[in-house]
């Protein structure tokens, strides 16, 4: 009699709980899902686009990035989109130092080289306001190799390029974004069980003596 | 839960390293030769915990299981939950090197608080252990959220608010580890009443 009371209760008392735990879980979903961020960041027709994610792909919904240059002054900063991303105009080319602050301590760095950004120059919105004579000097500047190549081919390749490559570059993302491996997991175990052996070890002998 | 690098103040990331060796080394040498395979399981299940991921509706929640290291453990949760946590830093990357410290205190001392309350409030009978392992279920992840939003506190944030959001993105978590470690206790105590504390 009194442990079918008890089974009741336990039954009440489980379903009241997951009653409110799924209530309350769509507030702070993101928050008790992620312990750690992933921040992505690549240069694509003239502008930085980034993605933030928790393990296992969850976009990071309104965290805040913050853009720095190789001098640490902030350049600007700005809110995550649903889908974790958030994009600005290229600056011009400096190491930029993406920062994803996430909430509740979770916080990631993402460097994007210098280089990254000299390519996508000629795109931004910056090369727009410049002289139409400039953009030939430039490409003569950068491609010492191939000086033949004219202003629009080279813009035309690059937008191809960026075309072709995004994919290459989502896959990338999401490569870095995975969970544990099978491996990481096991060796953590092995180390886990390993150490307090060792540790059971040095007492026993200690016990011995 | 784990803090990232970079979040905390450096003097509170040495402090707080300093402050986790005091708690970890006492809690060592309390430690007995005998307990150590149970340590060694228990710490084990916490440091594979963080990947299990409960489906909760539309989205999913993981595990912390700080209250019921804590009930098993007593003292010796302390050093487990920091073995726990540094494997789990340099394995999966959760946290950072730097706020390991922090994040052993901010882990560490509710297991440590609820491995008290259930050794206090547990009676001989299961329904005794039951509300108890419940308690010390529910009170773990609690402390620790209010633990968070005190470390971040040193870094400039408002408490308060870290604090609500922490608590309400962590309810689910607290009531799935109340029930966890109420049954897990419950049974212990019925087939296998040495292995607690």
């Amino acid at each position: 009699m009194e442990d079918g009371c008890r089974g009741l209760l336990h039954k009440v008392v489980l379903g009241g709980f997951f009653l409110v735990a799924f209530l309350l879980g769509q507030g702070g979903r993101d928050a008790a899902y992620a312990h750690r961020v992933n921040l992505f960041a690549w240069v694509e027709g003239g502008k930085v686009h980034t993605e933030s994610r928790f393990p296992g792909g969850r976009p990071v919904k309104g965290g805040r990035v913050l853009v720095y240059n190789a001098a640490g002054v902030k350049l600007l900063e700005g809110k995550t989109d649903e889908e974790g991303r958030f994009s600005f105009p290229a600056p011009p080319p400096t190491d930029l130092k993406i920062v994803l602050e996430a909430g509740m301590g979770h916080r990631t760095v993402w460097t994007l080289k210098a280089q990254e950004l000299g390519e996508a120059a000629p795109h931004g919105p910056s090369s727009q306001q410049t002289t139409p004579s400039e953009p030939p000097a430039a490409s003569h500047r950068e491609a010492g190799g191939a000086p033949a190549l004219g202003p629009e081919f080279r813009g035309l390749l690059e937008e191809v390029l960026d075309r072709k490559l995004e994919p290459l570059q989502r896959e990338l993302a999401a490569l870095r974004q995975q969970g544990p491996t099978f491996r990481e997991i096991f060796g953590g175990i092995g180390y886990i069980l390993g150490l307090l052996g060792v540790a059971a070890w040095a007492a026993s002998r200690k016990k011995g003596r | 839960m784990h803090i990232s690098d970079g979040v905390l103040r450096p003097e509170v990331s040495v402090a707080a390293y300093v402050a986790a060796a005091a708690v970890t080394g006492l809690c060592m040498r309390r430690m007995r030769t005998e307990e150590m395979p149970k340590v060694a399981v228990v710490t084990s299940a916490f440091f594979v915990a963080s990947l299990v991921h409960i489906p909760l509706g539309p989205t999913s929640v993981h595990l912390l299981l700080i209250g019921l290291v804590g009930a098993l453990l007593g003292s010796a949760a302390f050093p487990s939950i920091t073995l726990g946590l540094i494997l789990q830093t340099l394995l999966f990357g959760y946290g950072g090197i730097t706020a390991l410290g922090a994040n052993s205190l901010m882990m560490g001392l509710p297991a440590l608080v609820a491995g008290w309350i259930y050794r206090g409030l547990r009676g001989r009978d299961w329904g005794g252990h039951m509300a108890a392992g419940f308690m010390a279920g529910a009170l773990g992840t609690t402390l620790a959220a209010v633990f968070l939003a005190l470390l971040l506190m040193t870094s400039g944030e408002d408490f308060y608010g870290v604090a609500r959001v922490a608590l309400l993105a962590h309810l689910p978590v607290i009531g799935i580890e109340a029930l966890i470690t109420a049954f897990v206790v419950s049974f212990l105590g019925k087939v296998k009443p040495e292995l607690l504390p």
